[in-house]
């Protein structure tokens, strides 16, 4: 496998140092390996998102790294000291939980000063930290209330700031916008994205929601039965997805089984029936080599003239844009999607033969791997 | 529910006559044995004034003083000795998984399904097989053990119903697992703690058999006492001793209600 980030941006220091981390559960025959062997470095002041469906493992690499879970094997760094074998509570990070887990049986203003109480701080600078972090997150009014009287929306307010009030090195969020409205949770991910700008800690957010991935991250790792499957910046997790399942889970994608048939600066291949296509070289390809085309809907471009016949079978307008549903020649099916930048009806309709097109560069190789 | 379903049991015929009749049944005789503590009249049922004499003569009765001390001081030293032991192995059984767990739990509660007579035998054979004197000391022993399941239940309930992750956040932010207990646990658990002791309280308090069993020279409770002052005839002091047993048990479920009812603030 290469390694995994090689190709992102990332800052120049780590914050967070994965190495071959493993985790199982149970022994023998019944062992479950929620995480098999996973390295990445997250840097500082990044917001590093691992996105997976349930069951990935991106919650108990979370866990891990806050200390409720001991990898089975593999080391976790925090600034170049493996923090593996410390308790939870010795470790300078702090989380967020999903449940939010406020303490009932205290006001919003002790929950947040919880933190800085157990570190032995001065009460005076507790009060003002706790004032400053409620400010942060525009709940200075509700700081004597408590955490059963605020709304869902506030809860989660106050689990951000009593997580940040003790200045963690990393700030670890499990899912915490998963128990929030559409409309809420919007909100949140802007919050979220200014909160790490303004305090410039280095964030761990956790979910499974693509679309909350690809809009506040600085990088995603993409995870799949305990493993990362590829990591990278949004738009290179969109745009040039190394596996089927990355292309898969991240939105609408259609795949295209080709040969290859050429390949100098940019290759290609010839999809039977099809055609053939120019797409960019990505690693080592070979002439003669089977490969799988990955292109996202809406960077198909469809016309009357366009080289590569295709049938419509459905069009089905979604206000922004018009999918369609189009059927090749080898019988494979394809979507694609045109935005609606005018009022008017499609040319086409239902049953109409027309053309597709695509850029060299909107096609992604697919390393072959069904999983 | 605006509709009532035709099979409504607020419209089965005779509903009101049969839960009358139960209310009466159960709590007449109550009301008429208070009531009679007040009479003035020496034979229980004739009512011939009204009188606090036989709560002035109850409060004078020696032997009577003796039993509620010796009842309060079973129940207190049971009470607190179950609920402790019971809320250290509530909080163990919720940080741990282990097969059988369940099997244990079961175990644990089991006692009170069985006939209180059986464990009492047993454990008055015990004390005797190991030439205990019976006394104050084997009456708080038995007291404490069946106890424990009263005491038990609630506090397991309260922690069943309780986040996980609120340990895990007090970890998080840097309590240590004793200060996480203490700030966090402990507190969340009070008012399961208060039930469990209120409700062994009043258990150990109201015993008879099992007190009846392994008691001894010196460890009369009330039931007891009672007991044998009603084999020479119900007087109207009986009926203010019971009364008073009344009014504490009454106080007490009140507190346990209290403390329940407020659990819901969290």
């Amino acid at each position: 496998m290469p390694e995994p980030g090689a190709e992102a941006t990332r800052p120049s220091k780590n914050a967070i140092e994965l190495r071959n981390v493993g985790k199982s559960f149970g022994a023998g025959a019944n062992a479950f390996f929620a995480l098999k062997d996973v390295s990445a470095n997250i840097g500082e002041n990044e917001f590093f998102t691992l996105l997976g469906p349930s069951g990935c493992g991106k919650t108990t690499l979370l866990r891990c790294i806050a200390g409720f879970e001991e990898p089975t094997r593999g080391e976790i760094l925090l600034y170049d000291q493996d923090i593996a074998s410390l308790p939870p509570y010795r470790r300078p990070v702090n989380t967020v939980f999903q449940s939010y887990a406020l303490f009932p049986h205290m006001t919003v203003g002790e929950n947040v000063g919880f933190g800085l109480q157990m570190l032995n701080r001065p009460r005076d600078e507790i009060a003002s930290t706790v004032n400053e972090m409620l400010r942060l997150v525009q709940m200075e009014e509700l700081r004597d209330r408590r955490t059963s009287e605020i709304s869902g929306g506030q809860q989660q307010r106050v689990a951000l700031a009593r997580a940040l009030a003790p200045k963690p090195k990393v700030l670890l969020l499990d899912e915490p916008l998963s128990a929030l409205d559409l409309k809420l949770r919007k909100e949140m991910q802007v919050e979220l994205k200014r909160l790490q700008t303004e305090t410039g800690i280095t964030f761990i957010f956790v979910t499974h929601d693509q679309e909350e991935a690809l809009t506040m991250s600085d990088r995603v790792a993409v995870m799949n039965k305990g493993d990362i499957l590829q990591i990278g910046s949004p738009r290179e997790i969109y745009n040039q997805p190394k596996h089927r399942f990355v292309a898969d889970f991240i939105g609408d994608i259609n795949f295209l089984d080709a040969i290859v048939t050429e390949c100098g600066v940019t290759c290609q291949a010839e999809i039977v029936d099809v055609g053939m296509v120019e797409f960019l070289r990505e690693g080592e390809i070979a002439v003669g080599q089977h490969i799988t085309l990955a292109i996202r809907p809406e960077r198909i471009t469809l016309s009357a003239q366009a080289r590569h016949p295709c049938r419509i079978e459905n069009i089905v307008y979604h206000g922004t844009d018009t999918i369609y549903h189009l059927r090749l020649p080898n019988d494979d099916r394809m979507l694609a999607r045109s935005q609606n930048s005018e009022g008017h009806a499609p040319a086409w309709q239902t049953g109409d033969d027309i053309g597709w097109a695509a850029a060299p560069d909107a096609l992604a190789v697919i390393a072959d791997n069904p999983s | 529910m605006s509709r009532r379903a035709a099979g409504d049991a607020k419209r089965w015929p005779g509903l009101a006559l049969g839960a009358g009749f139960f209310f009466a049944y159960v709590y007449l005789p109550i009301l008429i044995l208070v009531a009679l503590s007040f009479n003035e009249n020496r034979v229980v049922t004739v009512w011939t004034g009204f009188t606090l004499d036989w709560y002035k003569l109850a409060f004078h009765n020696d032997a009577m003083l003796r039993a509620a001390e010796n009842s309060l001081i079973i129940a207190s030293v049971a009470a607190v000795s179950a609920t402790i032991l019971s809320t250290l192995a509530a909080v163990r059984m919720a940080q741990v998984r282990f097969t059988g767990q369940t099997a244990v739990n079961a175990l644990v509660a089991l006692p009170i399904t069985v006939p209180e007579i059986v464990p009492a035998v047993a454990t008055l054979m015990f004390f005797a097989s190991l030439g205990v004197t019976l006394g104050l000391g084997t009456v708080i022993l038995a007291h404490t053990v069946f106890c424990i399941p009263f005491a038990y239940l609630p506090i397991r309930a309260r922690l069943e119903g309780m986040d996980r992750a609120l340990a895990e956040a007090a970890g998080d932010l840097y309590a240590s697992p004793r200060r996480a207990f203490f700030k966090i646990t402990l507190p969340l658990m009070m008012p399961g703690i208060l039930s469990g002791l209120v409700l062994a309280f009043i258990i150990s308090l109201d015993d008879f058999v099992t007190t009846f069993f392994v008691g001894g020279a010196g460890s009369t409770t009330l039931p007891i006492y009672i007991f044998g002052l009603v084999r020479t005839g119900v007087t109207p002091e009986v009926n203010a001793i019971s009364a008073l047993m009344l009014l504490i048990s009454i106080a007490l479920v009140s507190l346990s209600l209290f403390l329940g009812r407020s659990e819901h603030r969290y």
